[in-house]
């Protein structure tokens, strides 16, 4: 009766509900795997090649277990296909000590950082039939080399003599299941090569690096260049196996180059303003890595705002900044000018705000690598420099599951709050738990209305704490900066960087996203910035220009693309836009075509030519382009509007107000036109004519002007690199 | 889904059909996650074994062969991974505190019972408590579940019947204690 009883309770069993989240991670995760699955099948498929044993052998895997059954399982094999094993080794060596010399300059510097070759095609097209052309000739130059290294390697799989007889005598009796024993270890092993010891779910970030066929390390990197390589070079030339691509799965928000307007259809242009340096620092990051970086990646306005430009500033807090305008020749385009906008934020003279600040951390299992978690202890502890003893500070964590860390704790009590960051360790899987509530919660428990109050959340991807859905999250965010709760966004490590979501949030949450590479990344961006990334001196700031299609006939905004706004925008207070921090300096470039120079848009024929020069007037015939700024202060919520003509005489080339500058005259502009060209360059280059790397060099150069902290040189150090870069690509 | 169906959404999948196998984890995501859960106890654990469960799926689908029910060869990856898993974390389940008893209607001696039952279980060796699992909780039969332990029916049926009468020893006695 009893069994009964029980019986009835073993069937009724009830389990926890599924977490949709963990449901979508397996789910991705899986269909990963699958699709590596499927084409290492295609690739079985096309040739019965062995080399990936004797490849994976040479890689020199860290893992001496799986080495080892490895190892058994490739001389079982070599026990029956010994000469073909022995020529594939010989023609793998040669080949991996060509790949391995090319890539050593390339890779070298950041071969402890994972590796991606972006999707681009720009960078990654057909990187393939380059390599072979490339081994090819590296093969015959450095025969000697290869002959030196396949004298070390080629002796393996003959003189192991033990395990061999073993595999002799096992061989005899049980061959079939040997066989297949050998098989699955062989899979086993390739899972385990790529899944090293991760297992933590949000590590689905990791983990789904690992399984995807993209290479983790740079070991792995090389390794499976020379999978790809030498199943290029093994495969018949008539067929053309799918080569390798690497994926990186770092996120971005997709947009094309803005393109050239006439002014006659469109003389107005619209757009908010950007002071994030997000892209900046992921782009030098992966050119450090010598890969030119996704083309999406690549947001020109951020690099050009990266660098501090001397623009005038007001001293007064009611108007906060005031523009200035610049007008150069085109290094682009002959008979185009360049149209820089530049404001800067007031400075704070007196007493800083106070603060209010909660980080909240993602410390899980994928932050245990040296530039996620004890990077962002490092940055964390560095802001702490730049707080006033009075101000507040609390720790949020979110990992298997959120907690406080820290409850409010004023920054005067320094070594509580160095504690409890040290205290920090990353572990565990994500439970994807309420982190970024419980940050809002922290702040709002300790609300001060005078002061800053701010969630910093630095992260490595996926942001899927609590609410996941992207629309949801932005929401949530906005509500609460409404309440007065902002949030900035640091983003740190790299392969699964969703910068699409680190944009969304911050620009909801009235933040800066900034992306920490280094150490001296985080000084910049925490210390010597600490004011401009904490203190906002206006929110929404709007720019609208208006050009005079009797002065201009086309204008192109360089980037901004992200942040376009539509015409009617501009005065509706409603609508969010960038905000600019204390000494933010903003620029934006135009590219114009003076009224009667060749155009890129053919003008119209059936156009209302009569209509535009009765509206001139002789007041307004001298204005280029009538600028306006609208603004809140970031307590108000009424808008403020700054506006300006931008005149030119028609004559006279060096009017007062703005004049057409040559180069040298102001650096600054030189510099902003360099990192401008570069950006584009890096986006393909549309627009950029024949500028090249080295031009962007020498422009830059010249402009370097007092450079205290090195960026503007470590900028010209970047271009080099993507030139290097760049020559490696087909 | 019938049966048919789901027929033709694993061949799809073992033919490398990247659309079948979606829908096949998606369909399998909760078998998966409620047998693991009940396996080890443990909500959490439970969701990182599924997800192991679901990555080696992608590697093995092609390996199922039909000669046992589908949900047969899952529990079987699914246990696989399970140990395998607990091997990599050095550690053993802890108690199965995810897991409870519902029943309407049922009075809160009976959920205390139902407790203790299932803390029971999961003090019984692991292979008695795996094939009371497969036999008792998800209803398979000896042959099936035999399958999905790698073992022989024989086995299995022993194996209910100790850990049957183990479960009887211990509540007999409390009855008599108490």
């Amino acid at each position: 009766m009893d069994d009964n009883k029980r019986d009835h309770i073993l069937k009724n069993i009830d389990t926890p509900a599924i977490d949709e989240n963990a449901k979508k991670r397996a789910l991705n995760l899986a269909m990963a795997e699958f699709d590596s699955v499927q084409k290492e099948k295609a690739v079985e498929k096309e040739k019965k090649f062995q080399g990936f044993q004797i490849l994976s052998r040479l890689m020199g895997n860290s893992n001496t277990e799986t080495n080892k059954r490895k190892r058994n399982a490739m001389e079982q094999r070599s026990h029956k296909k010994f000469i073909y094993g022995g020529m594939a080794t010989a023609a793998a060596v040669i080949i991996v000590a060509g790949v391995g010399l090319n890539l050593a300059p390339n890779f070298g510097a950041g071969s402890q950082l994972t590796q991606h070759a972006s999707i681009d095609t720009l960078s990654t097209g057909s990187a393939a039939p380059l390599n072979k052309g490339r081994i090819e000739t590296l093969s015959q130059t450095r025969t000697e080399s290869a002959l030196v290294e396949q004298e070390s390697f080629a002796p393996q799989p003959s003189s192991s003599p033990a395990p061999k007889e073993k595999a002799d005598q096992l061989g005899g009796r049980k061959h079939a299941p040997q066989k297949k024993q050998a098989e699955m270890q062989r899979q086993y092993g390739m899972i385990e090569g790529k899944a090293v010891p991760m297992r933590s779910k949000d590590e689905a970030t990791a983990a789904r690096t690992m399984i995807a066929p993209t290479a983790p390390s740079s070991t792995n990197f090389t390794g499976h260049a020379h999978e790809a390589d030498s199943m290029i070079a093994l495969a018949p030339a008539d067929i053309m196996p799918n080569h390798y691509q690497d994926v990186g799965r770092d996120k971005f928000s997709d947009f094309t180059e803005n393109p050239f307007k006439a002014v006659a259809d469109e003389p107005v242009s619209t757009f908010s303003a950007d002071v994030d340096t997000a892209s900046y620092s992921f782009v030098r990051r992966q050119l450090n890595n010598g890969v030119l970086p996704q083309k999406d990646a690549v947001r020109i306005e951020e690099l050009i705002n990266y660098f501090d430009y001397d623009y005038a500033t007001p001293t007064d807090k009611s108007e906060p900044f005031k523009p200035s305008v610049t007008l150069t020749e085109s290094p682009w385009n002959t008979g185009k000018q360049l149209m820089h906008i530049g404001i800067k934020g007031y400075e704070f003279t007196g007493e800083q705000p106070n603060s209010n600040i909660v980080f909240l951390l993602d410390v899980s299992g994928s932050m245990n690598s040296p530039d996620k978690l004890p990077l962002v202890k490092n940055s964390m502890k560095m802001l702490l420099s730049s707080l006033k003893p009075d101000d507040t500070v609390s720790i949020a964590v979110y990992a298997g599951a959120a907690g406080t860390v820290l409850e409010p704790t004023k920054v005067s009590d320094k070594a509580k709050i160095i504690a409890a960051f040290d205290r920090l360790s990353a572990g565990g899987s994500t439970a994807g738990a309420a982190g970024i509530n419980l940050a809002y919660q922290l702040a709002e428990q300790n609300f001060d209305e005078n002061a800053v109050n701010r969630v910093i959340l630095a992260t490595d991807g996926d942001f899927n704490v609590g609410i996941n859905n992207r629309e949801e999250l932005k929401d949530f965010v906005e509500r609460k900066r409404e309440k007065g709760v902002f949030l900035s966004v640091l983003g740190f490590g790299q392969g699964n960087y969703n910068d699409d979501m680190m944009q969304a949030l911050a620009q909801n949450g009235n933040g800066v996203a900034a992306y920490i590479d280094t150490l001296s990344e985080a000084r910049k961006v925490l210390v010597e910035e600490a004011t401009s990334s904490l203190f906002p001196i206006a929110k929404d700031v709007k720019f609208q220009i208006e050009f005079n299609p009797e002065r201009v006939s086309e204008y192109r905004l360089v980037g901004y693309e992200t942040r376009a706004l539509n015409r009617e925008d501009f005065n509706n207070d409603a609508v969010d836009a960038g905000d600019i921090g204390a000494g933010h300096s903003v620029t934006a470039i135009y590219e114009i075509t003076p009224a009667g120079s060749p155009t890129m848009v053919d003008p119209l024929r059936y156009g209302k030519k009569g209509e535009a020069a009765d509206q001139g007037s002789t007041d307004v015939s001298d204005d280029i382009a009538f600028l306006k700024i609208r603004y809140k202060l970031p307590k108000e919520n009424v808008s403020r509007l700054i506006t300006q003509a931008i005149t030119q005489e028609k004559n006279g080339p060096h009017c007062p107000t703005v004049s057409l500058c040559d180069y040298g005259i102001n650096p600054d502009t030189q510099f902003a036109t360099a990192v401008a060209s570069f950006a584009q360059i890096l986006k393909g280059g549309k627009y950029t004519g024949n500028m090249g790397y080295d031009a962007v060099i020498t422009l830059a150069n010249a402009a370097k002007g007092d450079d205290p902290f090195g960026y503007r040189a470590e900028f010209i150090q970047m271009v080099r690199l993507a030139k290097t870069a760049s020559d490696m690509q087909p | 889904m019938d049966k048919q169906n789901a027929a033709n959404m694993i061949k799809a999948a073992q033919a490398g059909d990247a659309h079948a196998f979606e829908r096949l984890i998606n369909t399998y995501y909760d078998v998966i996650f409620k047998f693991a859960c009940k396996w080890c106890g443990n909500a959490s654990d439970a969701e990182d074994i599924t997800q192991d469960a679901c990555i080696k799926l992608a590697r093995f689908i092609c390996k199922y062969d039909g000669k046992a029910a589908f949900t047969s060869w899952l529990y079987r990856l699914v246990i696989n991974c399970g140990k395998d898993w607990y091997r990599s974390q050095n550690r053993h389940p802890s108690n199965p505190d995810a897991l409870e008893y519902v029943q309407a209607d049922s009075t809160s001696e009976q959920q205390i019972y139902a407790k203790q039952v299932i803390n029971a279980l999961y003090q019984l060796p692991e292979g008695e408590k795996d094939a009371v699992l497969l036999v008792l909780c998800q209803g398979l039969s000896h042959k099936e579940a035999a399958y999905a332990l790698g073992c022989k029916e024989n086995t299995i049926s022993w194996r209910v019947h100790e850990a049957r009468k183990k479960l009887s020893a211990q509540f007999k006695k409390e009855q008599d204690y108490g």
